[in-house]
């Protein structure tokens, strides 16, 4: 009962502890409910993951290609110096919603083709190649954009899931136990006195009897 | 609210995505230039987006690490492989499962 050291064992003290306890379940039990939601979510988010990051490598693989193509049938600085031209304009509009209380990204994808000449490069310098690879890597922006928003998701739910999970063990497995050990102290102090008590009352009149 | 998409990458890399009209790139030649443009983009309030391939995170270890583990909720980081396709054995996405849930559970697949 090393635990029990500090506390006076009053009804009060009692009273109070009780309630101490009371409320360190109902936290417990919420905190509980939040992990489990938390999780559900969690792993929603990774089944997502998994299907759009086969999607969006193999697009990628694809734009990789065509760039490579591009490199070698246009020529290195003829495509670096396309790329320096191109007009640069891509903005992706993040909202963010709430899961349990935490804000996690939300991106708003559209398609970002652009037509050849919305491009910026010269059409005229250009070979069809480079207007291959344009397009290639404007499809697989798309599908990268998704991947980063579920990606920083799972990370942000992750971090939360952790935190709330080191909290529901640190109530249920520290602060439930001793403040239950402490309650228990208490109530068995009081029992103790109340049969020191009795013991003492029946001695005085025994006393009192045998005056008479 | 709209914001920019970054890429820190290697030359070719950069230079695809910037035919696809992506705002900032930086291209990784050395440690401390890219470190320097990556708490430069973190810090930024208009950059939404940080692509980074694996080789450069790789290449900058720890130091990034730490600064995605620091950073706020955007941008967001997402980790791409380059044109040969090398991503690193051990899977982020794969280890903070474990870290979180403590078990193990596949997400690879090519990834």
């Amino acid at each position: 009962m090393a635990k029990a050291v500090g506390i006076t064992p009053t009804r009060m003290e009692l009273l109070r502890l009780r309630q101490r306890v009371a409320l360190a379940q109902k936290g417990h039990d919420l905190l509980r409910e939040k992990m489990d939601a938390l999780v559900i979510e969690f792993f929603g988010i990774v089944r997502r993951i998994r299907d759009a990051r086969v999607k969006a490598m193999r697009r990628l693989e694809a734009a990789y290609h065509a760039l490579s193509l591009c490199f070698a049938l246009q020529g290195t600085i003829e495509t670096h110096q396309a790329a320096r031209e191109a007009r640069k304009e891509l903005v992706v509009d993040i909202s963010t919603r709430h899961v349990m209380g935490i804000l996690v990204p939300v991106f708003d994808v559209r398609p970002i083709e652009r037509h050849a000449l919305a491009r910026g490069y010269s059409l005229y310098a250009t070979s069809s190649a480079l207007d291959e690879a344009s397009r290639e890597f404007e499809k697989v922006l798309g599908g990268l954009l998704k991947l980063a928003e579920l990606e920083e998701g799972a990370r942000v739910i992750a971090l939360e899931l952790e935190k709330t999970k080191r909290r529901v063990n640190a109530l249920k497995y520290v602060i439930l136990p001793g403040l239950k050990a402490m309650v228990k102290f208490i109530s068995m102090r009081l029992d103790e006195m109340e049969r020191e008590n009795f013991s003492r009352l029946k001695r005085i009149k025994a006393m009192l009897e045998a005056r008479e | 609210m709209s914001f920019k998409i970054a890429v820190v990458a290697d030359g070719e890399t950069v230079t695809g995505f910037a035919l696809a009209g992506v705002l900032e790139t930086h291209v990784h030649v050395n440690k401390e230039e890219t470190l320097a443009k990556l708490d430069e983009l973190f810090a930024s309030k208009e950059v939404g987006v940080v692509i980074i391939t694996h080789r450069v995170a790789e290449a900058l270890g720890s130091e990034f690490r730490r600064r995605v583990r620091v950073k706020k909720l955007l941008p967001a980081v997402l980790r791409i492989p380059d044109k040969t396709g090398w991503v690193p054995r051990v899977d982020e996405l794969q280890e903070i499962i474990r870290r979180t849930v403590g078990a193990e559970i596949t997400v690879k697949e090519g990834g």
